[in-house]
């Protein structure tokens, strides 16, 4: 048996997740350009709340869903109304904004770890077999699946919801300059609160998915956050579709990277391609 | 600076200036120091991981702490002086570890130290712990690394060395599996387990092919991959803790590979065994045995279950850590609240009944006693008779 198909079929399984994460933070970095690591949080928030809601209280899974990505796009708002719109108004630098949301991301991770225990936790029950579909020798999962089909999905949404919506157009117009927007008529606090529930709920879209598929930690949003972060700078930041071809990109490399070298190597191999990329190519695969 | 603030600043002074004056004063009265010491509790430090991943074994460990201490305090102490311990997070973590012997040794000035509970806690403390001569019981380490390590550490859990050497007995000579996969998290433990078992495998003449992990890895597909497209007559599991162990049997199971399993003793609990019973049929672990026709075990048992409601977790671990709480008392009745008298006093221990069965310690500080083959069936533990049986005499069958 081939080990290739395998390996593309894993490559694209970790592609589908780094762009769950690449979406929502390129869109957010995209309109308030400042590195939002809160983003990571969201994350997790959205896969505890699902934890919670089925394991701890007995709701249904199809209810739980749409609650968690609520509850992950309203802390979303939350952190730009209480913390990051107070900054922006202070005109404080995107340095400052930065260390803010790696503030905020250190304290919901405490705060999930105090609610849930640091110990490691499944959405699936472990008996549950989940359906494996077989591509070409390959295995996927149907939660796997899921991943990929939702984050193109929701990059197909977006960027309808940029191209032909009068709030897309408000939210690339704040994005193209801030100033010019507000003197143009446009309440960019309102359009970046939208921007913020959007981010944010497709980072709980992330991390319940990815809570599905893997199972949840408190710490994992960093790992997440990271490897998105890499998509979204390899793809060309603040970009759409250059964070999912970035992502794509990590996967592959990622997993044919280690088909020679040791597994362990996989982080130090992503990271390689972060620093080749900021060197050669600092603008991206796709120049905003 | 303004008067106000003067005022203020020479109001704070003069408040230091009392308040250390008050504490002078308060100490200083003659009282004789024998007096001081009896009615003051012994302290005593422990290390284990209270947080983190490895915080499941942390906290039934602390419960048997608490547990074996206030049996022994009711006893009336070591010569009617109360014992007291000093709790400390070695977060399965070296470094971490060894800040918190540091705090022990230095700010609480302990003499003895049971723990650490993770081999990476013991190793890294070690030194802490020798150069203040203070000395380290471990009841859970069980690195080979840590075999004569120092004249000031011993432990009553036995080094992995017989885990991984029984375990490639069992796999080369019984099973007549010829090459393993092993897939090993980067820990101290993990390593331990694999570098026996790789050694006594491929001297038995067999292959192994490795992979490791970082603990915080989550993505074991492409790992997974690689090590099944050698064709290994079967995975071993060399992992210090439960999330990865969960992780990687659900990818094996999403890849729809079903291999012959090996696994170390921490990746048997029961909440897993029971989850993933059909997954794990068949497995082989090793554990170190317990023996519930033990009168001193049975005792621990219901104790443990009287005061917490629950049964004890992870028994292999318990009934050390409870022995171990009794052997420091003994020890001090022995030579006294002393930590390089005790640390030798540990290494002439023999034939002690303990709950955990007889304890000798050999003079390199490990006990002599080991673990025994284990198979899963049902998602319970079943001893493997058929290796339990040679693997003392362990011959090369070749």
């Amino acid at each position: 048996m081939s080990i290739i198909p395998q390996l593309i079929v894993n490559s694209i399984i970790a592609g589908a997740i780094y762009t769950l994460v690449a979406l929502g933070f390129n869109l957010i970095y995209s309109t308030t350009k400042f590195f939002n690591l809160a983003h990571g949080a969201m994350a997790v928030v959205g896969g505890y709340v699902v934890f919670s809601l089925t394991r701890q209280l007995d709701f249904s899974l199809w209810l739980s869903i749409p609650v968690a990505i609520l509850v992950a796009g309203v802390i979303g708002v939350l952190s730009d109304l209480l913390l990051f719109r107070k900054l922006r108004e202070r005109k404080a630098s995107s340095m400052i904004l930065l260390v803010a949301s790696l503030g905020l991301f250190t304290a919901i991770q405490a705060m999930i770890a105090i609610l849930f225990t640091s110990q490691f936790q499944t959405l699936t029950t472990g008996a549950s077999i989940s359906t494996v579909y077989d591509v070409f020798g390959g295995a996927i999962t149907q939660t796997q699946v899921v991943i990929l089909a939702t984050g193109l999905l929701i990059m197909a949404g977006i960027g309808l919801m940029l191209k032909y919506t009068k709030l897309g157009k408000a939210i690339q117009a704040v994005g193209d300059d801030e100033e010019v927007a507000k003197i143009v008529g446009i309440d960019t606090n309102k359009v970046i609160a939208i921007v913020f529930f959007i981010g944010s709920a497709i980072a709980g879209v992330a991390g319940l998915l990815v809570g599905f598929d893997t199972g949840l930690e408190p710490t994992m949003g960093l790992a997440l956050l990271l490897k998105g972060i890499v998509a979204a700078i390899v793809g060309g930041v603040g970009s759409l579709y250059g964070g999912v071809l970035g992502a794509f990109l990590l996967g592959f490399v990622e997993n044919f990277g280690i088909w020679h070298l040791s597994g362990e190597w996989k982080d130090a191999i992503a990271f390689v391609l972060l620093i080749l990329f900021l060197i050669f190519r600092p603008q991206g695969i796709v120049k905003k | 600076m303004s008067n106000g603030t003067k005022t203020l600043l020479a109001i704070i002074v003069i408040l230091i200036l009392v308040w250390i004056g008050y504490a002078i004063v308060k100490s200083s009265p003659g009282e004789a120091p024998t007096t001081a010491t009896s009615t003051e509790a012994l302290k005593i430090g422990v290390i284990l991981p209270l947080t983190g991943d490895a915080a499941t074994y942390g906290e039934p460990g602390r419960n048997l702490f608490a547990l074996a201490l206030d049996e022994v305090n009711a006893a009336g102490g070591v010569n009617g002086q109360m014992l007291e311990f000093i709790y400390e997070d070695g977060k399965c973590n070296g470094p971490v570890a060894a800040s918190a012997a540091q705090k022990l040794v230095a700010i609480d000035k302990v003499q003895i130290i049971i723990g650490g509970f993770c081999s990476s806690e013991s190793l890294a403390s070690i030194p802490v712990a020798e150069s203040a001569k203070v000395a380290m019981f471990s009841p859970g380490s069980s690195s080979p690394d840590l075999t004569g390590r120092s004249m000031y550490f011993f432990r009553n859990y036995p080094s992995d060395a017989s885990q991984g050497k029984i375990l490639a007995e069992a796999a080369f000579n019984d099973k007549k599996w010829k090459t393993v996969a092993m897939l090993q998290e980067q820990t101290d433990f993990a390593l331990g387990i694999r570098k026996v078992f790789e050694t006594r495998f491929v001297e038995l003449g067999g292959k192994i092919i490795t992979e490791e992990f970082p603990s915080t890895a989550s993505d074991f597909r492409s790992q997974l991959s690689k090590l099944r497209a050698a064709k290994p007559d079967a995975l071993f599991l060399s992992l210090q803790t439960f999330a990865p162990t969960e992780k990687i049997l659900k990818q094996l199971s999403d890849q729809k590979w079903a291999p012959n399993l090996l696994l170390s003793d921490v990746a048997t609990s029961e909440e897993l065994r029971t989850s993933r019973a059909s997954q794990l049929e068949g497995a082989l672990t090793a554990e170190f045995n317990t023996d519930p026709s033990n009168p001193k075990f049975s005792q621990m048992t219901s104790a443990y279950k009287a005061k917490y409601g629950v049964d004890v977790p992870y028994q292999g671990y318990a009934q050390t850590e409870y022995d171990a709480v009794y052997m420091v008392r003994d020890g001090l009745l022995a030579v006294g609240n002393s930590g390089e008298k005790f640390a030798a006093w540990g290494r002439t221990i023999k034939d002690w009944p303990g709950a955990s069965g007889v304890i000798t310690i050999g003079p390199d500080g490990d006990r002599a006693a080991g673990h025994v083959v284990k198979v899963i069936k049902a998602g319970k533990l079943e001893n493997y008779s058929a290796v339990s049986a040679t693997a003392t005499s362990s011959p090369v069958v070749q």
